[in-house]
């Protein structure tokens, strides 16, 4: 308990010890202020988003209003076959990231000296270095009809007629998807693969355990949260992301992200909002699934 | 110096320092450069805007914009587009009329360009492209170009002319075919064919009923669910790629697609003449508020000036193939042989004799990007996008 001070030093005003420094009255805000962050910058527009779904549609705008029929022009569309469309392909990313993905995480992590681990991992941010749209626009030549793909395969002979479904399809989509997210799963598979302690492979050797068995029995289970935040990822953008459906995709191909920009191009805000908030609920229901079977605090273990 | 006399010096000095940075204010807004927001193909001459600037005598900023109307809606309407341009380029017929409404454009006076005495007799009072400038009867765009768009086809390997949008629907072309991602043309052109064939029960293409909205969209719908159309374009680069790399054989496009698809690779790709007529637009450039307010009104006639000069329109027909939209470019391009072969004179002789050819086809229709019933054109187009 601080003790009022009445006492004067040479004559100075006296001293109110009752008064914390500002110094220490900021510091509570300074715990606070992720919680400000999180608050302004992600739960409110989230709730905006959900408000601003329900408000009625004007020829430039909208105005408060309380109508579903956002969401019923969602559900009862081809938009809702689309959306679901683009969920199975965005799985089908996720799988072939994986595939692709995982066992590089695996092989830095069991067969790369520690203190090059890292830097390995870092070499799949080059990609990222240039620009994305510039990434997915330079598939379009290697991917189409007379491109490098098909003139290879013509070339050696092994097809005589160039496969058109590599691009203006989802397969198009689901190529630029992997292309664009393999270096997810393989950070986060290596973050995951930190959980896995290096003796276990040992261990594994000694007791003369498969591969495949290593894998299953001891790997997965260890590293399932890092997988399994690696996955969410890609599967989230493999929703939301535009630019790859829009390049890549054709006529045909439209995920949730290309929806809500055609929403917006047809001036129509509120059903932009819906399909943003339905986007939001597929995610948050992803997640909650994913902490109940996994325990995502868990990705944090090994730095802890 | 008493406290009276102190203030008033004071302050005459203040309203002097004030005045000479108002002035100095003024010269440097003078000098600044016109933001203008549009299109590449709103250049000519050198590949930045160079040339453009040595002829209008000021500093353009040019930023690229799509030829999406509802993009332009939203950043002029919605958006803070005035605070961002000075200048803006749209399609003319009902883009002005938009955006004059909201406030989001100022009226033009005219007589500040000298060259507004070369604009085509169309466009003045009474013509037939008159509404296209003007806004209750008051102009606030100067046009710059127009054309009637048509079908771009690959000759080499289709090896007849195409002379019918019938060839765009036919299953012959299924999954090799492309249409604008935009409802304006998209629709328009989908409308004239259904009108002209007698497949569809349509009365003006440009303007239709929310009935004849459905009906063209579910044509368009129904083919789309068979695979017709490989994809639906955006811009110049994309249209003449589909083309160039024979991903698709037809295309309903602009003439600038068909002319950078042909000249990519060599190929034989052509750009036809309709049977049934063809969608007609210009583009025009406007003022915004923003730009007025700001001061740029000098700068924005400069432009409007060389938009409106043979200079301009003997370069957009040469290398983009557009119309011009004034007199004089015959004149210009003999008086000026230097700037011109024997080759692309000829060329340019060419394009305007189709030209006049496709706009001498009945059945032509106007673009009229903002039609009174555009909440069907933007609900039946987000349903042709999602199917």
């Amino acid at each position: 308990m601080a003790v009022q001070s009445t006492e004067t030093v040479g004559g100075a005003r006296p001293v109110d010890r009752t008064t914390p420094p500002w110094r220490e009255r900021l510091v509570p805000w300074v715990f606070r202020a992720p919680l400000i962050f999180m608050v302004i910058f992600f739960a409110l527009p989230m709730a905006m988003t959900v408000v601003f779904s329900v408000f009625e549609r004007t020829m430039f705008w909208m105005e408060p209003g309380f109508t579903l029929f956002s969401y019923e022009n969602f559900f009862f569309s081809a938009r809702l076959t689309n959306f679901l469309n683009s969920m199975k392909y965005s799985l089908i990313s996720v799988a072939i990231c994986f595939v692709f993905g995982f066992p590089i995480a695996v092989f830095v992590r069991k067969s790369i000296p520690q203190v090059a681990q890292h830097r390995v991992v870092l070499l799949f941010i080059l990609p990222f270095m240039v620009s994305e749209i510039i990434r997915v626009f330079a598939l379009r030549p290697v991917l189409q009809r007379n491109g490098l793909v098909n003139t290879t395969l013509m070339d050696l002979g092994i097809i005589d007629e160039p496969i058109t479904a590599l691009l203006y399809t989802h397969t198009g989509v689901v190529i630029g998807e992997v292309l664009s997210f393999l270096p997810f799963i393989v950070f986060s598979g290596f973050l995951a693969m930190e959980a896995v302690p290096k003796y276990i492979f040992e261990v594994c050797d000694d007791l003369g355990v498969g591969p495949w068995r290593r894998f299953k029995d001891v790997i997965l289970p260890l590293a399932a949260p890092g997988i399994f935040a690696g996955s969410v990822f890609i599967f989230v953008n493999g929703l939301g992301v535009a630019l790859l459906p829009n390049i890549l995709g054709g006529a045909g191909a439209v995920n949730a992200g290309l929806i809500a920009t055609q929403a917006i191009t047809a001036l129509d805000f509120p059903l932009a909002m819906a399909v943003s908030a339905i986007m939001m609920a597929t995610l948050m229901t992803l997640l909650w699934i994913g902490h109940r079977l996994f325990d995502l605090t868990k990705i944090l273990t090994p730095l802890s | 110096m008493n406290q009276a006399e102190f203030n008033r010096r004071t302050f005459m000095a203040l309203m002097g320092a004030t005045a000479a940075s108002g002035a100095f204010g003024t010269a440097a807004r003078a000098q600044e450069a016109l933001k203008l927001w549009a299109p590449g193909i709103a250049k000519v001459g050198a590949q930045d805007w160079s040339d453009m600037e040595s002829q209008a005598g000021i500093s353009i900023n040019a930023i690229a914009k799509s030829a999406r109307a509802d993009e332009s809606i939203q950043k002029m309407v919605v958006g803070d587009g005035n605070a961002l341009y000075d200048a803006m380029t749209d399609n003319g017929g009902g883009m002005e009329d938009a955006l004059a409404s909201q406030g989001a454009i100022a009226e033009l006076d005219i007589s500040r360009i000298p060259n507004w005495a070369n604009i085509l007799e169309s466009y003045q009072e009474g013509g037939d492209s008159a509404d296209t400038i003007r806004h209750d009867g008051k102009v606030y765009a100067v046009p710059y170009i127009s054309n009637a768009d048509s079908l771009a086809f690959n000759h080499e390997v289709i090896g007849e002319e195409l002379t019918s949008w019938e060839a765009l629907f036919d299953s012959q072309f299924r999954g090799r075919a492309a249409m604008q991602n935009d409802f304006g043309p998209t629709l328009t052109n989908t409308a004239i064919y259904l009108k002209q064939s007698g497949k569809g029960d349509i009365d003006n293409p440009s303007d239709m009923t929310e009935d004849e909205v459905r009906q063209t969209c579910e044509f368009l719908i129904d083919l789309k669910k068979k695979g017709h159309f490989r994809t639906f374009w955006d811009g110049v680069q994309n249209g003449a790629d589909l083309l160039s790399s024979e991903e698709v054989l037809v295309s309903s496009c602009w003439e600038v697609i068909q002319i950078f698809a042909a000249r990519k690779n060599g190929q034989d790709i052509r750009y036809g003449t309709m049977k049934e007529g063809h969608q007609s637009w210009n583009n025009i450039v406007m003022l915004t508020r923003g730009g007025q307010e700001r001061g740029m009104e000098e700068a924005f006639y400069s432009l409007a000036n060389v938009y409106l000069s043979p200079w301009f329109g003997a370069q957009t027909l040469a290398g983009l193939g557009f119309t011009p939209q004034m007199t004089g470019v015959s004149e210009f391009v003999e008086a000026n042989g230097d700037m011109f072969d024997d080759d692309t004179k000829a060329i340019m002789a060419e394009r305007l004799e189709r030209k006049q050819a496709r706009r001498a086809v009945a059945g032509n229709s106007w673009q009229n990007v903002f039609p009174t019933n555009i909440r069907a054109y933007q609900d039946w187009w987000s349903r042709v996008q999602a199917a």
